[in-house]
Order: structure tokens, then C-alpha cells, then sequence
């Protein structure tokens, strides 16, 4: 697969994009217009149709919708990981380019993507070990990191003795270990059990209120979303459009139990859920 | 008595059945004529006593006397060496060829099927090839091999090599294109470059794959070997066996047989180590045997 010409997928539609301008506001991540359109049985399936939005540095934004909308394909195209039908999709104001992996970027996987023939000491050093960061001062960052993800006497078990809470935890670590300024994540919770959940929700707000990277998450999950974020981003049932934009105002540092209970927490859900509610029944209706 | 005491009494047990019968089932022919078949004859399988004293003869263990040739200074080794070899340099040119065909066909094996693995183009425009000549029977191959490289080590090499090559090529192939993508995209997103992503994603994804095959690799690499020297060769234990049959010396041919088996063993068995050692984040390889 050669990487694409971001000029080739510009020429589909000239007068979309621009990069964004020196705003007052540092723009971390921006897509303008982006579409996604993949063949399907010699048709052409839309699966996300221009949608625009920008997030702030250090803010914490869900992506949600009911699934099949597009989440995960406009993730992976910010990511780079699959072309861009037309539109743009710019980190700190460059223009995302198929197969090109910005090494600021962290990405977390929805699937368990952890290495199984490294233990947890190795998976989580991964990243050093390949920055060629000398021996011992990887091997203690890495003890660090290890003990603050509750892994202690873990470090040289392999992942399949693990459970799936610690495996995200490990496949967390190895990313933020690397420091990245932006963090896009992939439904990374999404096969764990309420539980498991609630307890990487704690896990995550607590790293993130401390080291405030720029997060773009993608959930269909609405609790999820209102625990973690400062701002979601509303899609409608296929073709992923941007349907509405909700500011989530709970002040941090949040307590992802507690946050539950309150009253303010209740009505933000009964508002997002009744338009969420829309387009689950129209994902219903095809 | 636990259970896996009595399946190694078992099996002990069955052992000593089966040279009992073997041993005397042919005196009994005497007594019992309609129950022992005609096989039984030393003429054609020979019997364990006389496969024994053969063995310590061709290993200069003993002479033919039955003296023992080990306490006196110098014999051992003298008649190791002597005349067209003992059954010691046989083994030991058996042995030798089987490493290197062995050696030389897991190494192109895996560098090819990495190759191929990785590249689409490359495993398009190769297929057609790959798949006509192996589905060319190897053991047809070898008097063109032993024309092209004559009746010394290296047609035995290459024969080994023919037959090793496809089954680590194809397993490699397989490990290499099912590697996780999302494996790749997750090395690339920590840092890693190409090569990096090679060393610490392919490898070790495929590793499972080759070692699967290489357990039939070992006995592929005996195979070859053996063949080669059935159709032409200077030493080594299938010229022993070739020239048993043609002399009819059926103990010789079982000696050679039983040093085979043992070499057969003791490789797979070496393999599978090397394999539970470096595979040791698969848990069913703790398990397995």
C-alpha cells in the first residue's frame, strides 16, 4: 500500500480545505469537511459525511454515536491509518497524510492490542526501548509507570496471564509512557465488563487531570462520555454527521462514582440521550 | 499406583513383549507352527541378540570374538577410522548432512517466506513457481541432484535443503502475512520504523509459525538425507541400509535403523525445547509435548 498524495485526495474537492489559521486558541486537532466513502459491492457506501469540528489543547473530547455512524473511521483517518475521501484533517495544524503516524500522536486501540510474546516490563518499555533511551533510566520510568497503573508483580508476567482490565491498562501505559501531547482513543474500553469500566475511568481520570493531553475519545457508551469528557461530539446514525455539540461543565477533578449521583449529571444525560435516542432509532429503522 | 506409573509399566511392559516375540516367536515354530507367521524369521527381521553383537561390532565396541576392543589403547579408534568406515562415520556423515540441509533450508525458508510474506507483488510473481516445484515428489529429483553435485555431501545437502525449504517457506509465508495490522499500527504509533517494526512484530508474530514447522523439518532434513544416500553416496547410514539389503545382512540393516530412530528422536526432542524456551508467552506450550 503506498501512502496517498495528500494533494491526490485534495483534487477531489478543491475549494474544501485550508489549513486553519493562527487562531488565539492553539488548535490541536481540526477536520474540516471530512468525508469517508467506501466501496461496497461496487456501490458507494457513505459512512461519514463532512463533518467539521476542532478541539482546544487540552481538552477532552468524546466523539459518540450509535454504532456503525463513522466514530471510528474519522478517528483513523485524524490517525492517519486510512485515507481521507475528501475533506482534511490537520494536527496542530498540519494536514494528516494516509501512512504518516505523527510520533506526538498516541493511539489507543479498541481491541487488545498489547504484544503477546512481551511481558508487561517489556510492553510498557516498548516505546523507549525503541527511542534507544539508555537501559536503566528506561527500566525505571518504566517501574515507575508500572506501580502507578497497579501493576506491581505483574512486570514479568506475559499478557495472557493477565486479565482484560489489566491488559488495557498495560496497552494504556505503553502509550502514555511515550508522553504524547494528543491522545486519540479508539472505544478503549469497550470490551470490559461495567466494572472493569468504572475502575479505568478512575485510572484514566486521574492521569489525565494531571497531565491534560489533548484527547479525542471515541465512545457509543453516553455515561462514558459524560464521566470522562469536557465536550461531546454528537454524530447521527449513517452517514456520520455532525449532529450537536454539548459542552459537559462538571468540574474536575471528578469522581467517576460520585459524578453519577449528582443531579447536574442526570439532567446533561436526559438531554444528550433523548438526541442520542434519535438516531439509535433510526440505526433501528434500516 | 498412579496413573502415570502404570502407563510407563505399560509401556515397559509392552517392550519386553514385543522382544520376547521377536527374540524367540521364531522357536516356536517348532511347537506351535500355525501361530507364527513367516515374518517372524530372523532370515528377513533378524533378532535382537544378533542385532546387538552386530551393533558392537560395526560400533567397534567389540571384535568379532566378542572381545571388548574399548580397554586396549588405540584399537577404538583405529577401527573407527579403518577401511570404508564404522558405523561411528557413517552416523556421523548421516548427522553432518542432516545439519547443514537442515540449517541451510530453515534459513532460506524463513528469508524467503518473510520476503514473500511482506511483499504481495512478490508473492504473486513467485506463486506459480513455488507451487509447481513442490509439487514435484523431491525423491524424483535426487539422480539429477547427485548429476549436478556428484555422489559426495553436498547432494545430500541439497536434498535435505529441497524438502526443508517448502514446509518452513509456507509456514513462515502464512505467519508473516497473518501478522496482526493492528499490531504493526500499534509498534508505529510508539516509534517504530520499518525495520524496527520487522524485528519486534514479524518475528516474533511468525516465530509460532515457523516453529510449527520445524519439527517436520528435522525429520524432512533426515529424509532427504537418507535418500540421497540410498541412490548414491560414499557413507553415511542409508549407504549401511542399501548395502544390508543388497548383502542381506538384515541385523546390519536394523542397526542402522536404530541409530535413526535415536537421531530422529533426539532432534525432535531438541527442537521442541529450543521451541517451549523461546515460546515460553504461550501458555500451551508449558502443556503440550
Amino acid at each position: 500500500m503506498a501512502p496517498v498524495n495528500d494533494m491526490d485526495m485534495l483534487a477531489h474537492r478543491p475549494a474544501a480545505a485550508q489549513p486553519a489559521a493562527a487562531a488565539s486558541v492553539r488548535q490541536r486537532i481540526e477536520v474540516r469537511d471530512i468525508t469517508k466513502v467506501f466501496p461496497l459491492h461496487g456501490e458507494d457506501l457513505v459512512a461519514v459525511e463532512k463533518v467539521s469540528f476542532s478541539i482546544r489543547e487540552g481538552e477532552f473530547v468524546a466523539l459518540l454515536g450509535p454504532s456503525g455512524c463513522g466514530k471510528s473511521t474519522i478517528l483513523n483517518m485524524i490517525a492517519g491509518l486510512i485515507t481521507i475521501t475528501g475533506g482534511a484533517a490537520y494536527l496542530d495544524g498540519r494536514s494528516v497524510a494516509y501512512g504518516k503516524v505523527d510520533p506526538q500522536v498516541g493511539y489507543v486501540f479498541q481491541r487488545d492490542t498489547v504484544f503477546p510474546w512481551r511481558t508487561v516490563r517489556r510492553n510498557i518499555g516498548y516505546g523507549l526501548e525503541l527511542s534507544r533511551l539508555a537501559k536503566a533510566e528506561r527500566e525505571a520510568r518504566v517501574l515507575e509507570v508500572i506501580r502507578q497503573a497497579g501493576l506491581k508483580g505483574f512486570e514479568d508476567a506475559y499478557p495472557l496471564a493477565l486479565s482484560g482490565g489489566m491488559r488495557q491498562r498495560v496497552a494504556l501505559m505503553r502509550t502514555l509512557i511515550m508522553q504524547p501531547q494528543i491522545l486519540l482513543m479508539d472505544e478503549p474500553f469497550g470490551a470490559l465488563d461495567t466494572h472493569t469500566k468504572l475502575e479505568m475511568h478512575k485510572f484514566l481520570l486521574e492521569i489525565w487531570e494531571h497531565e491534560r493531553q489533548t484527547v479525542l475519545f471515541v465512545t457509543h457508551d453516553l455515561s462514558e462520555a459524560l464521566t470522562l469528557s469536557d465536550r461531546i461530539i454528537l454524530l447521527s446514525a449513517r452517514p456520520g454527521r455532525l449532529k450537536e455539540d454539548f459542552e459537559v461543565p462538571f468540574p474536575r477533578p471528578r469522581d467517576a462514582i460520585r459524578l453519577r449521583e449528582s443531579r447536574e449529571y442526570s439532567e446533561l444525560f436526559a438531554k444528550v440521550w433523548h438526541s442520542l435516542g434519535d438516531e439509535f432509532a433510526k440505526t433501528k429503522a434500516e | 499406583m498412579s496413573k502415570g506409573t502404570f502407563i510407563n509399566v505399560c509401556r515397559f511392559g509392552l517392550l519386553l513383549v514385543l522382544l520376547a516375540i521377536w527374540e524367540w516367536g521364531w522357536d516356536l515354530r517348532k511347537h506351535v507352527s500355525w501361530i507364527v507367521p513367516t515374518l517372524l524369521d530372523p532370515y528377513f527381521i533378524s533378532k535382537p541378540s544378533l542385532i546387538w553383537t552386530r551393533f558392537l561390532e560395526m560400533g567397534c565396541f567389540a571384535n568379532t570374538r566378542g572381545d571388548w576392543l574399548i580397554n586396549i589403547d588405540g584399537t577404538f579408534m583405529k577401527c573407527v577410522y579403518a577401511g570404508k568406515g564404522s558405523l561411528w562415520t557413517h552416523t556421523l556423515a548421516t548427522l553432518k548432512n542432516t545439519f547443514w540441509g537442515f540449517l541451510v533450508g530453515v534459513g532460506s525458508g524463513i528469508g524467503v517466506g518473510m520476503l514473500l510474506g511482506r511483499s504481495e507483488m512478490l508473492a504473486k510473481i513467485f506463486e506459480p513457481y513455488i507451487v509447481a516445484f513442490n509439487s514435484l515428489p523431491r525423491v524424483a529429483l535426487v539422480p539429477l541432484i547427485i548429476i549436478m553435485f556428484g555422489l559426495g555431501d553436498v547432494s545430500k545437502i541439497v536434498t535435505a535443503l529441497t524438502l526443508v525449504f517448502f514446509v518452513v517457506f509456507f509456514n513462515t509465508f502464512e505467519g508473516t502475512r497473518g501478522v496482526d495490522r493492528d499490531h504493526i499500527n500499534a509498534a508505529r504509533f510508539l516509534g517504530a520504523n520499518a525495520w524496527q517494526v520487522t524485528w519486534t512484530i514479524y518475528v516474533p508474530s511468525a516465530l509460532a509459525w515457523v516453529f510449527a514447522s520445524l519439527t517436520p523439518a528435522v525429520s524432512f532434513a533426515l529424509i532427504g538425507v537418507i535418500v540421497g544416500e540410498f541412490i548414491g553416496s560414499e557413507r553415511g547410514l542409508g549407504k549401511v541400509i542399501i548395502e544390508a539389503e543388497a548383502t542381506l545382512q538384515t541385523a546390519d540393516m536394523m542397526v542402522a535403523l536404530f541409530v535413526l530412530m535415536v537421531i530422529g528422536v533426539v532432534l525432535v526432542l531438541g527442537v521442541r525445547e529450543v521451541q517451549r524456551r523461546l515460546l515460553r508467552w504461550q501458555r500451551h506450550h508449558a502443556e503440550t509435548f
